[in-house]
């Protein structure tokens, strides 16, 4: 490993997990990480091919679905990573704009 | 003595004339949850906020909320659906706390809980995973048991095994059983994990059905003691280009008597998130999301419906069987006439708070 030099999180968690013994424990994950038990492509359409039966106004749906990571790509992981995402925009109808898009931190 | 014990006897009649006196005064309580971290109670009838405590370490926000069997304590899940916070609904006061993660395991929530029917205990449904160094290894779910006397820093009693998927639990009216429902009614017996019968839904046998389609994360049953919630097939003898071929169902649990039904209500041309059964009359339920609806269980019809003035995901009733409650979502509980579904009135939560997944309950006291 001397000659080799990490250069992503994984491989610098691979070359740690090696002085303590434990790089058999790093593994490859094979699907995307979310928290989320569903997997919905975007803001979606109705059952009906429409949006008349999606939640009126969207905003009153935005923290029913993302707190659950309905929309994993969408919106922050409020479940795991970014629990005060919304912390500061309790009424969504009101606080959208300050909702942000976050980024994962450079470990 | 017999001066004593005069007194003593008045003394006792005066306590029970009194017992009766509060519980003809008794109302009705809406228990509901703000973002991030805030449980609300509101008197029904004075359409008024009476109360708003401030939960520890509760974001994003409460989810499921459980209150005790005397109406003293709500039990709330909260912390990324890591913890379990009882809260003192008179003095705000966080008296329960289970937190449910450890640094090496990861457990949720993921909305089934509820309380014994003598409010000793607290069946938390869990799904765990191990945190490992480069991976998260998937545990078996299972369902702890938390005394619900142990104050902070509660720690599980004991857990049993339980199938995946559940998303609601509930005690029989005895506690002799719990019900999970995920991809089927399952009865667990709560001493053993054993699953002692199902009542199918996903894997039903109704050969002229597709297997339905249910998304239940709403426990609101306390009124009728019977859980519900709807649930959406098609017809496997019909094209599927016909809109007559989609029907919207009623699942129905009654809690005492361990009856489960299936029916079907209406074509589906709504959806419901959530219904509740009336406790004056079983037959009768309501469902709500975009629109409030009556339906009639037994006949399998729509008594009628209303749009709302945007999309509630809980619904709840009074005591009395004549008002519905709904909630959730937004920063409102809009109040309509169990009858005719006029609307009464509106509660506007304080700071126009979302209320998100929060569960509506109904307390009497």
């Amino acid at each position: 490993m001397k000659h080799l030099k990490p250069i992503n999180a994984k491989a610098r968690q691979l070359t740690e997990a090696a002085e303590e013994g434990r790089e058999e424990e790093v593994r490859l994950m094979q699907t995307m990480v979310g928290c989320t038990a569903t997997l919905d492509p975007g803001w979606e359409v109705d059952a009906f091919g429409g949006v008349a039966a999606l939640c009126q106004p969207m905003e009153a749906d935005l923290y029913g679905c993302s707190d659950p990571c309905w929309w994993p790509a969408q919106v922050a992981d409020t479940l795991n990573s970014y629990p005060n995402w919304n912390a500061d925009a309790p009424a969504a109808q009101r606080d959208w704009r300050k909702l942000q898009s976050v980024f994962p931190e450079d470990t | 003595m017999k001066t004593l014990t005069t007194a003593a006897a008045l003394a006792l009649a005066a306590g029970f004339a009194l017992g009766g006196a509060q519980d003809a005064r008794a109302k009705d309580y809406l228990l509901t949850g703000l973002k991030p971290d805030k449980l609300v109670v509101v008197d029904a009838a004075a359409r008024q906020v009476d109360k708003v405590h401030t939960i520890p370490q509760a974001a994003p926000g409460p989810v499921t909320i459980t209150p005790s069997p005397d109406g003293k304590t709500a039990y709330v899940v909260v912390n990324r659906w890591e913890s379990v916070s009882g809260i003192d609904l008179e003095s705000g006061e966080e008296v329960f706390r289970a937190d449910l993660s450890s640094e090496r395991e990861r457990a949720k929530v993921m909305f089934g809980m509820d309380i014994s029917p003598d409010g000793k205990t607290l069946a938390v449904y869990e799904s765990p995973v191990r945190l490992e160094l480069g991976e998260y290894q998937v545990l078996p779910t299972r369902i702890s048991f938390f005394d619900t006397g142990a104050g902070k820093g509660a720690q599980r009693l004991r857990s049993i095994p339980a199938p995946r998927q559940v998303t609601i639990l509930m005690y029989a009216k005895d506690g002799s059983r719990l019900y999970g429902l995920g991809r089927a009614v399952h009865v667990i017996d709560p001493a053993t994990g054993d699953v002692i019968a199902e009542h199918k839904t996903q894997g039903w046998d109704r050969a002229e059905f597709y297997p339905p389609d249910i998304l239940s994360v709403w426990s609101q049953w306390e009124q009728a003691g019977v859980f519900s919630t709807p649930y959406y097939t098609a017809r496997s003898d019909m094209s599927l280009e016909d809109p007559a071929a989609y029907w919207t169902g009623l699942l129905t649990l009654d809690l005492d008597s361990g009856d489960f039904k299936l029916k079907e209500v209406e074509n589906t041309d709504i959806f419901y998130f959530s219904t509740v059964v009336s406790p004056t009359n079983p037959d009768l339920l309501y469902g709500v999301y975009n629109n409030l609806s009556k339906l009639d269980a037994a006949q399998g019809k729509p008594l009628g419906r209303v749009e709302l003035d945007h999309s509630y995901y809980a619904v709840n009733i009074s005591s009395d069987g004549k008002e519905v409650y709904v909630g959730g979502t937004m920063s409102d509980i809009a109040v309509y006439d169990a009858e005719t579904l006029k609307k009464l009135g509106s509660i506007e939560m304080p700071g126009g708070a979302n209320q998100a997944l929060a569960t509506l309950r109904v307390i009497r006291r």
